[in-house]
């Protein structure tokens, strides 16, 4: 079993760190977006071996599904798709990939340097060092001595479980959820008053039986009643459409 | 299983990849047969209404058309447009047929659980939103302007109805407190088999299961709602460009998945494989196949049915429906259903102590409370946001008489 788990690992390891290389090296940026899906994908396969299906599945659901569809559709909107002739190194390329060392070294050297980080507090059980809680579990003799810390009800603690979760936000961490949630709405509002007063300041677009009417009505009215008529034909519809028509 | 591996191979490892491997061999090859037989319930059946016959010549009642065509869709030409994104265009059916596929893992055939995850619910509708990736990446590498009109029709019909979707099965999940497909069907579960003990035989559920039913139809693009492929539009959407065998591999992968609409429809509001005699040992996990696949295919049929009689929406009025209309149903019913749970199942320390007047918990009393006033909040609304959709929302184009 651990050599399959293993090889999973290493698999899916060697798919992301590929899928993620090929997202800067394509030039086609669709196809970039697309490379970059597939590294979400290896990202949420992740999160299942790591027994927390719960934020797999949200990995999928709100990256792979929806922030990938997203971001089609905002370079489907770009000028030019294909990038054949852009340039992809700069000159001072090196800042760049300085930069990006720089800030891997700040995530990966504390976790190899300390693997104990105190991950929850407040009698919550740690996830990290498992190792410990094990060997105390397994010898009766040290028992006592770890009871010191509360013990987790469960065998195998769950931080990632959707139910850990939604107690966890209508509890412990309820303010930045509001908060969170206070920011959504607010981008919400935003995007429809945006959207809203785009719409008030186009001309409406007729439908096709709109426009014929508008033609028959041309044609059989002569050339100074086809205003007055368009202001009357859609009823109710759009009183901004039409007045600007005017 | 895993036993007869381990007995077979000697090592550990070895059986469970096997195991797995079988459990998913099994299931693709189940998946395929039945996708065979609803090609050709969807054909006859529509013959039947249309006052035709349908494929009746290969083999007894046309059953062997499938493998016919089968053999013919095998043997076409693999065509490439020259302009495609070669690539991308073949991507985009195995993109399309493994997010369809992957959400069989967890739909159990009657006592038959290939694996129970425990947020198996969300599962399903996660992997299945993944085919708009598909559908984008189909449209987009053909290089066509239908195709690429169609792709663009099916993520925003995917995207939009989503929302209705997941808010229904929330009402569900509140129901039965957890998200694992198994513990939703066992909730239904009735010792006496009595169908009452369905979900759709509440109020909550009833409405669930209408927004749900709805919502999944324009998920698997099946039609009223088959928009992205309006053959009178659009010659065939995001599958104008593809022929032969990965023109097969989309049509396989949009039977799979209105198999597992029907097949979620069945386990989470009509009790799965639950039927009488479901829980004899051996016999029973036969009786139990046979019940869910009973109940699948005739909410298939019903999908036939609704192909026959009603015709397709307009685009704008599509998201309309999904806006303005399911989406204030779903909300409504996740409401009502906190009602029902706090009438049935809370008491004093939970603050509702006027329930506590009623009697224990999940006693009769209780139950006839939360029924009534579930089902008026239910009916009030349903009808309430479809008289407001009748005269605020954007109807249907009126030709006014000609203005002199």
């Amino acid at each position: 079993m651990d050599f399959i788990i293993g090889l999973i690992f290493w698999g899916l390891s060697a798919l992301i760190l590929f899928s993620g290389l090929m997202v800067v090296i394509v030039k086609n940026i669709i196809h970039a977006a697309l490379w970059l899906i597939a590294s979400f994908a290896g990202i949420a396969a992740f999160y299942f071996l790591l027994e927390a299906p719960y934020i797999g599945v949200v990995q999928i659901l709100v990256y792979t599904g929806a922030i990938s569809i997203l971001m089609l559709f905002a370079i489907m909107l770009t000028r030019q798709v294909t990038g054949e002739g852009t340039q992809q190194l700069f000159k001072r390329w090196w800042v760049a990939a300085l930069v990006a060392f720089g800030l891997f070294a700040v995530v990966i050297v504390p976790t190899i340097w300390f693997p104990r980080l105190p991950v929850a507090e407040r009698g919550q059980p740690t996830y990290w060092p498992q190792s410990d809680r094990a060997a105390a579990s397994a010898t009766p003799a040290a028992a006592p001595a770890a009871q010191q810390e509360p013990q987790p009800e469960a065998e195998t603690p769950q931080i990632a479980g959707a139910f850990e979760i939604g107690r966890s936000f209508m509890a412990e961490y309820l303010l930045p959820f509001e908060v969170s949630s206070l920011l959504l709405l607010v981008a919400l509002i935003g995007a429809v008053v945006i959207a809203y007063e785009e719409r008030t300041r186009r001309r409406r677009i007729l439908t096709l039986a709109e426009e014929a009417e508008l033609r028959r009505s041309v044609a059989g009215l002569g050339m100074e009643r086809p205003l007055q008529a368009s202001a009357q034909l859609p009823p109710g519809k759009s009183e901004a459409g039409t007045a600007e028509r005017r | 299983m895993r036993a007869m591996w381990e007995f077979f191979f000697g090592v550990g490892w070895l059986a469970t990849l096997t195991s797995y491997l079988t459990i998913t061999t099994a299931i693709l090859v189940a998946g395929s047969l039945v996708m065979m037989l609803l090609t050709w319930i969807e054909r006859r059946g529509l013959g039947y209404m249309q006052d035709r016959k349908g494929p009746n010549r290969v083999g007894p009642f046309g059953l062997f058309q499938p493998i016919a065509e089968a053999i013919k869709t095998i043997t076409k030409e693999d065509i490439t447009p020259t302009d495609a994104d070669r690539w991308v265009h073949f991507l985009a059916p195995v993109v399309i047929l493994a997010s369809t596929v992957a959400a069989f893992a967890v739909i159990p055939w009657g006592n038959l659980i290939p694996v129970d995850i425990n947020v198996g619910v969300l599962y399903i509708v996660a992997v299945s939103a993944v085919h708009t990736v598909g559908i984008l990446m189909a449209g987009w590498a053909s290089n066509n302007k239908f195709a690429l009109l169609g792709g663009m029709r099916g993520v925003a019909q995917a995207i939009s109805y989503e929302i209705p979707q997941v808010l229904s099965l929330v009402s569900i999940v509140m129901l039965v407190g957890s998200m694992s497909v198994v513990d939703v069907i066992q909730n239904q579960m009735d010792p006496y088999g009595n169908i009452l003990s369905w979900h759709i035989f509440t109020p909550v559920g009833l409405l669930s299961f209408i927004v749900f039913w709805i919502a999944s139809l324009a998920e698997g693009e099946r039609p009223p709602f088959d928009n992205p492929e309006a053959e009178s539009e659009l010659v065939a959407g995001y599958m104008t460009e593809y022929g032969g065998m990965k023109f097969a591999v989309l049509f396989l992968a949009n039977y799979l998945t209105n198999f597992a609409i029907c097949a979620v429809t069945a386990g989470v509001f009509l009790g799965g494989g639950n039927g009488p005699g479901s829980d004899i040992p051996i016999l029973g996990t036969l009786l139990s196949v046979f019940y869910f696949l009973a109940k699948s295919l005739g909410l298939f049929f019903v999908m036939v049915w609704i192909r026959g009689v009603v015709p397709r929406l307009r685009i704008d009025e599509l998201m309309h429906f999904a806006w303005k209309f399911l989406l204030p149903l779903a909300l409504v019913n996740i409401f009502s259903t906190s009602l029902w749970i706090a009438i049935i199942r809370w008491g004093a320390e939970q603050g509702m102590g006027i329930a506590e007047a009623l009697g224990a918990p999940g006693s009769i009393a209780r139950i006839a409370v939360a029924w009534v006033v579930t089902a008026i909040i239910n009916v009030v609304a349903f009808f309430l946001v479809a008289r407001l959709n009748a005269t605020r929302g954007v109807t249907t184009y009126q030709a006014t008489p000609t203005a002199v």
